[in-house]
């Protein structure tokens, strides 16, 4: 099938690929841009690894064509920490050791980010269910709770 | 391989809470690895960005027996993008390699596309094309038509048999069956767990290119030395013609340690056709691409007088392997040590199924032998009206009953004394289905947990460098156990330089070599390795210092210096005060380089490779005069729905004896990851098989269910070790297998206690309760 | 996943007319197509991408009842105020689906075409036999691994379980979907598999859902969403249950009352046998257990599945008794 244009804006950055419009989103930021901080871990959205934002939004990039992402904002892992600052999320997912392997880490922490830009962050029982879509065998859950909490808390102070 | 430097806030960094500096080894430092991984910066092994990628696209049988009698690859090859289509009759002939125990093989061909299918699941063939969409759709179009047998499904299917008995896992003293026979209290039951997969989060996958004769392979690897000597003998380079990289891994459990058929295919596709190729297993591929935990069934009897105190245990086990494979999952490994008995015989059989060969998986062995025992001394308790955390110390082993020696340590009944008081397990009232709250069926459970202390020989190279910074250099791996935040405090401390100041580079099989990540090990190997390389390096700076001519300390003609914070100066802080740079500088030196090596020093290069590319030289656990173990003590509370069956863990306490802990914040972590996938096992995880297609139909994370994070409570970790100087040159034991052992029957054991039914099959399903 | 060509429609009007052609699907939230597509189950030619189109997303509700776009998705609706005040069941039944990212992407038209779960479905590889994906080849579930198949409304040729939730609370409330100017009941768009289980929904080629229109009632209002399931979240419902309820003046005799079950149908599966024989009655747990049996009247399973004929019973007695609670 012939490829076909693709403009993607990506982090604030404009991305013009030539692709064919079965590439996900996913396959798109790993295997054409180089940003893999976006894990592919079950491509068929059943673990969360793949969590973007699309204008302002989480949502699965292993269940988008990149197609689809044309004309909106992406943001991916590597897009949150501004100038070099981390963002409170991820600052707080370091000093509350929020992950061990660190593959889910990039999903997890672009889950947070939503959770708590969504109100789905308002008690540890509600942060464990909005953070159920992202997996994390290492096991790091309580943690991550601990974590989404005292971000959510800094923006509210 | 690896640079962290992305700078962080002095809070994030860690904390002192114990008093002890975080950058010191048993401080609280946060992972120096950490802010690559929540940047997006930390580049997996199949991330590397590689000109000319090609990617390869597995095959699957789709018969659990027989014989592949034709593939047609036309359709494939037509395909758009397709370079090659591989087959058994099409891939390069490789050579057999060796085991992991370096057993040498048989001399014939290895082909990892097989002809012979003895699983479903199995790879026939592969298709390499130049862009993923383009293999899988390629891959899709292979034609396979098979000659059917009839297959062997699994340990409950007719064909299957008594198997083949394992004599070197009968463990047996005293006259077991006479002494359950005269007892006046006999408990016997059967407990069962199912296939349970590692599910890592990163899927099994590789980069491989050849430059020549020469092979790199970019592969998550818990052994990158190991790998590489299989790699090499696979395709008969020398093992130096093989790197393997690996500088983190998205999550092994065990499952990472060895190179499996998909490598083997993927690098013969970079050979032919001249590219470097990628080959990422699918999800559901990773359910039949590589074993996980073997399917269990053990037969517990035990023979107590009246007061609980045990007389006789005996043990029957049975797991599953694969038609042409071996796999033995220890079953009496807990059985034989938790408890004095004088009486005891445990006995192993294994089982030929139609399935990919069952592999290690989080404590492998001490796992569901810790089910089987851990249950049944449960319900000896009810049957002898003993609270269940008083029947174990009534039967507390005093020395390892089966080797007979002495524990090096063993922090048990402080576990179970700290557990206790902080779970409330006084408050607990005896009978089942006495504590409810609204449908909820409220149980407490307990149970112990246990893992072999193993050991090995490490190697490290430490270099300090003009700039006063230090490099550690070591290809063993960090898959989140915080490798690289422990030896940085491991050198730092022995240097007397800042944490901030070390830079360690892992994950390349370029470095110092080093032995496989698994069995809880590595901390207590490298640790040691790096403690001897740091500590050498001093020696060498100190040297220098002392005796150099040009050195600023030359006139002071001391005997010894001291090294803190960076910085060199006397004892009794007379004298000049320079930095580690200064020195350098002063003496004209741009390097001190020390390597540490912990193996004995008579070993010669063939002992070294051994040590490093084999499992043939770890040291036993009860060498000597000690037997070395990790212990624990769970205390777990769930609530069952009346109604529904549906079970939820709503408290768990757990205490914990790895020794000395390098560095409790990460060794909290990875204790509640192992109690967290216990909660998985527990309750939700198993492979199920349709039995007439011999293949696991719940082959993907929707359907083989593991915890999220809805399923899984705050948990509460107590260290209750001291330092253990027979188990590691720093004092600890092993920290990653132990959390998981024994959670499973602590559930089970509250579930009973909660609802009044004794669950001996694993996963305790909401069906198995209504 | 096979190749396509990739289409983005401009109109709705215009989506229809590319979608009617041979081989062309619509594209929306693309949670369950993708999937499929990936799966080798959905095979399209070109992918009609809805996704861009305006003023489909659009959730008004008033005391007559709440109109949904077809583009509007599901997570906007689960947080939605008026719907979570109106029509709670709905709300929890859509925030106890797949997981917020999913739900992020999901449209509540596209919600409404969501395929089984069956795992024969899902893997044409392995298992030819799929009477859903090509009528007349067999059914490779009867025999096999059956646990979360259905117990009611199968047949010879289908036992797959529909895996919806936010559907079988829109049956309860009688609930229509408008594909375009036609409207029927959601109860009537989804067909039972019969003999032709490859046919699932009563949507014609060239249609497209635009809407969904929930009547307000009482009954809605007091509403809720309960389901039961192995995993606490992100799992398809082992059994489910909508339920709205309205008493009379005194509080205890129930005027009006929805059952609907998921989980464990092939279809949303309104039950209006335990209705009927609670309606009039004063809400009294023995009556409420009792009547809820009447759920699995007709219920047969296939082994591993039996265990959801004694559950679905426990689950819509559960939430009628939770909502009398709050009288």
């Amino acid at each position: 099938m012939t490829k076909i244009p693709v403009h993607l804006d990506i982090n604030g950055r404009h991305h013009e690929l030539q692709i064919e419009p079965r590439v996900t989103l996913l396959d798109a930021l790993r295997e054409r841009l180089g940003l893999t901080g976006t894990k592919k871990g079950c491509d068929h959205g059943q673990c969360g690894a793949c969590t973007v934002h699309i204008d302002g939004e989480r949502v699965l990039a292993c269940l988008t064509l990149a197609a689809q992402a044309e004309g909106r904002a992406i943001t991916t892992i590597e897009g949150l920490a501004r100038e070099g600052e981390l963002h409170p999320v991820q600052a707080a997912f370091l000093e509350r050791d929020a992950f061990q392997c660190g593959y889910c880490t990039p999903g997890q922490i672009m889950s947070a980010v939503a959770c708590i830009r969504e109100g789905h962050a308002g008690s540890d029982e509600e942060i464990r269910e909005y953070m159920a879509g992202n997996l994390c065998r290492c096991g790091a859950y309580p943690h991550i709770v601990a974590a989404v909490r005292q971000a959510a808390q800094e923006f509210a102070s | 391989m690896t640079v962290h430097n992305i700078r962080v806030g002095e809070s994030k960094r860690g904390d002192a809470s114990d008093g002890t500096l975080a950058e010191a080894v048993g401080g609280r430092l946060s992972r120096v690895d950490g802010p690559a991984k929540i940047t997006g910066a930390a580049k997996y092994a199949v991330e590397q960005q590689l000109e000319g990628l090609a990617y390869a696209v597995l095959v699957e049988s789709t018969i659990a027996s027989g014989k592949v009698r034709a593939i047609d690859t036309a359709s494939a090859e037509a395909s758009p993008g397709v370079l090659r289509v591989l087959t058994p009759d099409t891939i390069i002939s490789l050579r057999t390699a060796s085991d992991w125990l370096g057993t040498t093989p048989p001399d014939k061909p290895y082909c990892p596309l097989a002809r012979d299918i003895t699983f479903s699941g199995q790879h026939v063939a592969a298709v390499v094309a130049e862009t993923f969409e383009q293999a899988v759709a390629a891959a899709a179009l292979v034609n396979v038509s098979y000659d059917e047998t009839p297959s062997i499904v699994d340990l409950s299917d007719g064909k299957a048999g008594d198997g083949i008995a394992i004599d070197a896992m009968t463990k047996e003293w005293g006259d077991a069956p006479a002494a359950f026979a005269a007892a006046p209290v006999r408990i016997c039951a059967a407990y069962n767990t199912p296939r349970e997969y590692q599910a890592p989060m990163e899927p099994h996958g590789l980069i491989a290119r050849w430059e020549g004769d020469r092979l790199t392979v970019w592969e998550p690897s818990q052994w990158l030395d190991g790998m590489a000597r299989t790699y090499a003998e696979w395709f008969e380079v020398p093992f130096e013609n093989v790197r393997l990289v690996s500088p983190y891994i998205g999550g092994g459990f065990g499952s990472k340690a060895l190179a499996l058929s998909h490598g083997a295919v993927a690098a013969s596709a970079a050979k032919m056709i001249g590219r470097p190729v990628k080959l990422v297993m699918t999800r559901p591929q990773t359910f039949t691409g590589y074993g996980g935990r073997a399917a269990t069934r053990q037969t517990v009897t035990i023979g107590a007088d009246r007061d609980g105190v045990i007389q006789s245990i005996v043990h029957r086990g049975v797991n599953e392997t694969s038609i042409d494979g071996m796999w033995v999952e220890p079953l009496g490994s807990v059985t034989s040590i938790m408890y004095a008995t004088p009486n005891f015989s445990s006995k192993q059989n294994v089982v030929r199924v139609n399935s990919v060969v069952p592999g290690a998986m989080r404590a492998p062995g001490e796992n569901p032998s810790a089910f089987g025992i851990e249950s049944a001394i449960d319900e000896l308790a009810y049957e002898v009206g003993i609270d269940p955390l008083e029947i174990r110390l009534r039967n507390y082993a005093e020395q390892d009953p089966h080797a007979k020696k002495a524990w090096s340590t063993r922090q048990l009944r402080e576990a179970f004394a700290a557990g206790a008081e902080r779970f409330g397990w006084s408050r607990r009232s005896p009978k089942p289905r006495s504590m409810r709250d609204g449908n909820q069926l409220i149980g407490w459970g307990v149970a112990a947990g246990t893992y072999p202390v193993r050991r090995a020989y490490g190697e490290a190279v430490v270099r300090i460098l003009a700039d006063g910074s230090v490099e550690v250099e070591s290809s063993s791996i960090d898959m989140g156990q915080g490798t690289y935040t422990i030896l940085a405090q491991t050198a730092a401390e022995t240097l007397g330089v800042p944490a901030d100041d070390v830079v360690v580079k892992l994950g390349d099989s370029r470095f110092a070599r080093a032995g496989v990540s698994g069995g809880s090990r590595l901390a207590g190997v490298m640790t040691g390795a790096v403690h001897k390389a740091a500590t050498s390096a001093l020696d060498q700076l100190v040297g220098l210092a002392i005796s150099d001519p040009r050195s600023p300390f030359h006139a002071l003609q001391a005997n010894t210096l001291v090294v803190a914070n960076g910085r060199i100066g006397s004892p009794r802080g007379d004298g000049p005060d320079v930095s580690i740079a200064e020195l350098l500088k002063s003496v004209g030196r741009d390097r001190i380089e020390a390597t540490g090596d912990t193996m004995p020093a008579n070993s010669t290069a063939e002992d070294r490779y051994k040590n490093y590319t084999t499992i043939a030289m770890a040291l036993p656990h009860t060498e000597g005069d000690y037997s070395r173990y990790s212990w624990c003590a769970h205390f777990i509370e769930v609530r069952v729905d009346e109604d529904f069956g549906t079970v939820r863990v709503s408290r768990v306490v757990s205490a914990l004896d790895s020794g000395r802990l390098y560095n409790p914040k990460l060794a909290e972590s990875q204790w509640k990851g192992g109690i967290i996938m216990g909660i998985g096992q527990a309750l939700l995880e198993e492979g199920i098989m349709d039995r007439r297609h011999g293949r696991i139909v719940n082959n993907n994370l929707a359907d083989y269910l593991v915890p999220t994070n809805a399923d899984i409570p705050d948990i509460e970790v107590i260290s209750v070790g001291i330092p253990d100087p027979h188990s590691s040159a720093l004092g600890g034991k092993g920290v990653g297998e132990l959390g998981i052992v024994g959670v499973a029957p602590a559930i089970a054991n509250a579930v009973f206690h909660a609802t009044g039914k004794r669950v001996r099959d694993l996963p305790i399903t909401l069906e198995k309760l209504i | 996943m096979r190749d396509f060509s990739y289409l983005r429609a401009t109109s709705t009007d215009a989506a229809r007319q590319a979608a009617a052609l041979p081989g062309a699907m619509l594209l929306a939230g693309g949670t369950t197509l993708i999937d499929l597509a990936k799966c080798g189950v959905a095979e399209p030619d070109t992918l009609v991408d809805i996704t861009h189109l305006k003023g489909l997303d659009r959730i008004a509700v008033d005391e007559r009842g709440a109109t949904i776009g077809a583009l509007a998705r599901m997570g906007h609706v689960a947080d939605h105020a008026d719907i979570k005040s109106r029509f709670p069941a709905i709300s929890e039944a859509l925030w106890q689906a797949a997981s917020a990212q999913i739900r992020n992407m999901a449209t509540i038209g596209g919600n409404l075409m969501q395929r089984t779960r069956c795992p024969y479905f899902r893997d044409p590889a392995n298992f030819a036999a799929c009477n859903k994906r090509v009528s007349g080849s067999g059914c490779s579930a009867i025999g096999g691994v059956t646990r979360g198949h259905a117990v009611l409304g199968t047949s010879e040729a289908c036992i797959a379980m529909y895996p919806g939730d936010l559907a079988t609370a829109l049956v309860a409330f009688d609930a229509t979907v408008h594909l375009g100017e036609r409207k029927l009941l959601v109860d009537d768009f989804f067909l039972l598999p019969g003999t032709t289980p490859d046919r699932e929904h009563a949507i014609e080629p060239g249609e497209m859902i635009t809407a969904i229109a929930i009547p307000g009632s009482a009954a809605a209002r007091r509403s809720t969403y309960l389901k039961i399931r192995d995993r606490q979240s992100y799992e398809f419902a082992a059994a489910s249950a909508a339920v709205g309820i309205e008493f009379e003046a005194d509080g205890r005799t129930i005027r009006d009352l929805r059952v609907a079950l998921g989980g464990v149908a092939t279809k949303p599966w309104r039950v209006r046998a335990v209705e009927d024989a609670l309606k009039g009655k004063v809400l009294e747990p023995e009556t409420v257990r009792a009547a809820s049996l009447l759920a699995v009247e007709g219920a047969v399973d296939h082994g591993a599945n039996h265990y959801k004929i004694e559950l679905a019973p426990r689950v819509v007695a559960r939430a009628i008794l939770k909502l009398g609670e709050t009288a």
